[in-house]
């Protein structure tokens, strides 16, 4: 009965090392997250009194508004083009005779291990010999391109799971390939494309180095935070990257989320 | 009659290797037609053929006399039952089945009365909302048939439709398969590698090996007559007996097996005096003697094993150095010897002369 609570050292220390891991991870953004209700303006112990002003001049600051707004339109439009992109590659890959979808697939991964940096530079001088301007467009173009290998890794691995039973029965019973695809594997696909997509949002929302690069005067978000930084820390900032983390939390879990259920079903 | 389905000299081939060979086969209307053979003998190719997914490289295939070699799958008047049922997880049971409707152009309310008329087809009235996992195996199962059969095909494809229910539920579903066949009127294409099946279901059976139509006729015929040897040893057991002809005249040949002399049928075959020739015979066909019996064939041998199987007893007996026969025997027929010295007979026409 007793030997039940017996102490096991190496599970013990297993045990430890988690919780100093979890630590680890979490204290940083608990710290921020703490200073961003203290009064005073240094980001120092103790917090002594606490405010929920900060939060409000947050939401009352135009400039970090508009960088929102900035960041969220670039998201959408990159999860759009890199979402239809990512889904045709994937189904291309999907068809194609062996090695030429291992070499299409290395291809089409490549984007995703390739430094942010040296892609950030070779995006840049890409559109400079197309002449085309840094802003919008250029940005757009090489979070597109850094999101691809992610949805296309995340339809194939759906995709793989699918039996091509199930397009054949729709060719059977009269559907065309278009119809077939529309009908059998777009919505086969729907829960790993939504997981992809949301992770195409949060790869663009979270860019620095691409959008530094090919950026023109607007600023998103992480060009603000950046900017707001050199001329020192505040509370300010603090509380603009805890309301940030707490939208990524919640969204990214969900999408982890759907991905799992895609998986299990 | 005009057949519903023509194969006219059709050759599939993968590379160097030929998946059918020069296959000809027609279908009558309302037939139930089954395609039997091992795996890779071109069975599944032939029905996919049918049903559009492979392309023929030679020969046409008609279809109530229109050709359509060439036609893509949703082109052509046919349906095929999937293996693994092929049902959409995503859509209801009821979408599912009006699937087909649908694409052919039919209006919601004839659709909604025909989706209704196929689920009661098969008692499955009260699962029109639910999702295909919600479903057992039999239930898709009865689904796919239905899905398949919603169209109205001018003949249902069935690729090894039972092979993953259990034994029991499958002796279920293949009455229910022949029934629905029978007050359908309906052709149906069956493909499978179990000879059960085959037996229990077809008008027809077709044995295919290597890309070959092996042998073709009623479950009775092939069961009871085997052409070749491949064809006596896939269906059913059977004892092969190897002998030397001779004599054949008329429809009876004279054997000589080591030393016995043998009368049998002919078969499909014309057997020169002095050639070899192997011979069939059902274990079932074999009757046990205590002493000499008058029968056309008779040999004395010793039992060497006994299996009892419930409703039938194996006797293996050994036929004093020439090797093993097998006789299934009543266990409840008391006059029947089951051990020691033992006489076997059996008529001449239980023996056919095999193609080698």
């Amino acid at each position: 009965m007793a030997a039940g609570r017996t102490l096991d050292g190496p599970k013990a220390a297993l045990s430890a090392a988690y919780w100093v891991f979890v630590l680890y991870l979490l204290g940083p953004l608990l710290l921020m997250t703490a200073m961003s209700f203290k009064a005073a303006e240094f980001i120092a112990f103790p917090i002594g009194e606490t405010t929920l002003d900060w939060y409000a001049k947050v939401v009352q600051d135009g400039q970090f508004l508009s960088a929102v707004g900035y960041s969220i339109l670039i998201a959408a439009a990159t999860t759009l083009f890199a979402t239809v992109i990512g889904t045709w590659i994937a189904l291309v890959v999907s068809a194609e005779s062996l090695w030429l979808r291992s070499l299409v697939f290395a291809l089409a991964c490549l984007p995703a291990v390739v430094p942010g940096m040296i892609q950030a530079i070779s995006v840049r001088i890409f559109i400079a010999t197309l002449d085309v301007p840094t802003g919008t467009g250029a940005i757009i173009f090489g979070h597109t391109l850094h999101a691809v290998p992610f949805v296309m890794i995340m339809a194939l691995t759906r995709l793989r799971t699918m039996p091509g039973s199930l397009v054949d029965a729709a060719r059977d019973l009269g559907a065309d390939p278009v119809v077939a695809f529309l009908r059998v594997t777009l919505p086969y696909l729907k829960p790993a494309l939504y997981g992809g997509m949301i992770f195409c949002a949060l790869l663009s929302i979270d860019d620095f180095v691409r959008t530094f690069f090919l950026g023109g005067y607007r600023t998103t978000l992480p060009m603000l935070i950046f900017a707001r930084l050199q001329g020192g820390m505040s509370p300010e900032i603090n509380a603009m990257a805890t309301l940030v983390l707490l939208t990524t939390a919640v969204v990214g879990l969900y999408a982890e989320q759907l991905t799992r259920k895609a998986r299990t079903r | 009659m005009e057949p519903i389905v023509r194969f006219e000299a059709v050759t599939k081939a993968y590379g160097k290797s030929v998946a059918v060979d020069a296959l000809d086969l027609d279908i009558a209307p309302g037939e139930f037609v089954t395609l039997l053979g091992p795996s890779g003998c071109g069975k599944s190719t032939t029905l996919r053929m049918l049903g559009g997914f492979e392309t023929p490289n030679s020969g046409r295939i008609l279809l109530a006399g229109r050709d359509v070699t060439r036609l893509p799958p949703n082109k052509r008047d046919v349906n095929i039952v999937f293996q693994d049922y092929a049902l959409f997880p995503h859509m209801t049971i009821a979408k599912n089945i009006a699937f087909g409707l649908e694409l052919k152009g039919l209006e919601s309310a004839a659709i909604h009365r025909r989706v209704g008329e196929l689920l009661d087809l098969v008692q499955l009235g009260d699962y029109a909302a639910r999702m295909p996992h919600e479903l057992s195996g039999g239930q898709r199962q009865r689904v796919a048939l239905i899905r398949a059969l919603a169209p109205d095909p001018q003949i249902l494809l069935l690729d090894e439709p039972l092979s993953a229910l259990d034994a029991k539920l499958r002796g279920q579903m293949q009455m229910e398969l022949k029934a629905i066949q029978q007050r359908t009127g309906k052709s149906f294409l069956f493909v499978t590698h179990d000879q059960e099946e085959a037996l229990t279901m077809s008008d027809r059976i077709v044995v295919m090996n290597a890309g070959r139509i092996e042998q073709m006729g009623t479950p009775e015929a092939l069961y009871g007559r085997p052409a070749s040897r491949f064809v006596a040893s896939f269906i059913g057991d059977t004892n092969l007996l190897d002998c030397s002809v001779v004599s054949a005249d008329g429809p009876r040949v004279a054997l000589d097996w080591q030393g016995v002399a043998i009368t049998a049928a002919r078969g499909e075959t014309s057997p020169a005096p002095g050639t070899r020739a192997r011979l069939a015979v059902r274990p079932e066909a074999i009757r046990l003697f205590p002493a000499e019996p008058d029968t056309a064939n008779r040999v004395r041998g010793r039992v060497s094993r006994r299996v009892f199987k419930g409703n039938h007893a194996l006797l293996s007996v050994e036929v004093d150095g020439r090797g093993q026969i097998e006789a299934l025997v009543d266990p409840l027929d008391l006059a029947v010897p089951t051990e020691g010295e033992v006489w076997l007979g059996w008529r001449a026409e239980n023996a056919v002369v095999l193609r080698d």
